[in-house]
């Protein structure tokens, strides 16, 4: 991990300090150095148009803010709809399942108990069978 | 939030809306826009940013992102922001903790642990000391500066070490007009001869 360096932490108490000094100074002072070393009112002139610059860029980036937001709001991200299943044949279809199947293959408890299933979790189950190719995809027809 | 929620907030939480922080920066003074560019500078060498993109980027969180309480003058909360930004970013460098996955043979529990790694890498190794460097050479040119004013070098020997204003009135055997006059030709003596920050 970088640590201050010494030099570093005497240029920053500089920094401090010279900032403090700059802050107490009258404005006359201050303008008045100025004056000595640049031309003021063109110097002015050129930090005014930094300082409406930066007001301007704020205003950009908290309008795109807002469009972003409004965007967001006009357009509620869509869900491809989830397949309908019909839950009395995802039923029994998994109850035929668990009948045929050979006695010595494991089959789960909750499998065995489907009638104490609920839809919720029959569905759950039924995709789990369809992804895994044990039972053929509900369909509307 | 809608302008006026946030403008009822701001007024309940004793804060300025940000239409009056921009206001307040639109009616600054040449006085308060000379002040802040010399903060700039100041601020900006000192940690090797650019004077001008520091003083834009605190103008813009002063807008946008900070809250400046009633009572604070906007001139001095946009100076301090400008300290914050300048000594913020190169401090998230040296408060950052990196952290590396320890080599797992197994266990999904292993994929988890995490130890800091304290050491630098090269590239942070190679940026810290050139800033040490630059730095050093900063602190160097200044002390230069001063080489022939006893009374100047103890002070910004004073300042650098952080002592108090007392204990410098005692090193440097002064009363306070004319410390408060050394710090003064201290402050000059730096603008004039580095006018872009003291840059080396």
């Amino acid at each position: 991990m970088k640590k201050t360096n010494k030099e570093q932490q005497a240029l920053d108490r500089l920094a401090d300090a010279l900032v403090d000094d700059v802050f107490n100074a009258s404005d006359e002072e201050i303008l008045a150095e100025r004056t000595e070393m640049k031309n003021l009112s063109e110097e002015d002139a050129k930090l005014k148009a930094l300082f409406e610059q930066a007001l301007l860029k704020a205003n950009k980036s908290r309008l795109a803010a807002a469009k972003a937001g409004a965007a967001a709001n006009q357009y509620p991200i869509m869900r491809a709809p989830g397949p309908i299943f019909d839950i009395a044949t995802a039923r029994e279809r998994i109850r035929a399942l668990v009948k045929a199947v050979d006695p010595s293959h494991p089959i789960t408890l909750a499998a065995r108990n489907e009638n104490e299933l609920s839809d919720t979790d029959i569905l759950s189950m039924y995709e789990d069978l369809v992804e895994l190719g044990v039972v053929p995809p509900i369909t509307e027809d | 939030m809608e302008d006026g929620d946030q403008f009822r907030l701001s007024k309940l939480a004793g804060k300025r809306t940000r239409d009056e922080v921009a206001a307040a920066i639109r009616g600054f003074t040449p006085a308060d826009r000379a002040r802040l560019e010399s903060t700039s500078r100041y601020f900006g060498r000192a940690r090797g940013f650019e004077p001008e993109v520091l003083l834009q980027e605190a103008l813009m969180r002063a807008v946008d992102g900070r809250s400046c309480p009633d009572h604070v003058d906007v001139v001095r909360f946009v100076a301090q922001i400008m300290r914050s930004v300048a000594h913020g970013e190169s401090e998230k460098l040296e408060n950052q903790v990196n952290l590396v996955a320890i080599d797992h043979f197994g266990g999904a529990a292993d994929a988890a642990c995490q130890v800091a790694d304290e050491a630098d890498d090269a590239e942070t190794q190679l940026m810290s000391a050139e800033r040490a460097e630059a730095c050093k050479k900063m602190h160097d040119a200044i002390i230069a500066l001063f080489k022939d004013d006893d009374a100047a070098l103890l002070i910004f020997e004073g300042i650098t070490d952080d002592l108090s204003v007392a204990e410098m009135l005692e090193l440097a055997g002064l009363d306070k007009t004319a410390y408060q006059s050394k710090r003064k030709f201290i402050r000059r003596t730096i603008d004039k001869h580095f006018p872009n920050g003291w840059k080396s």
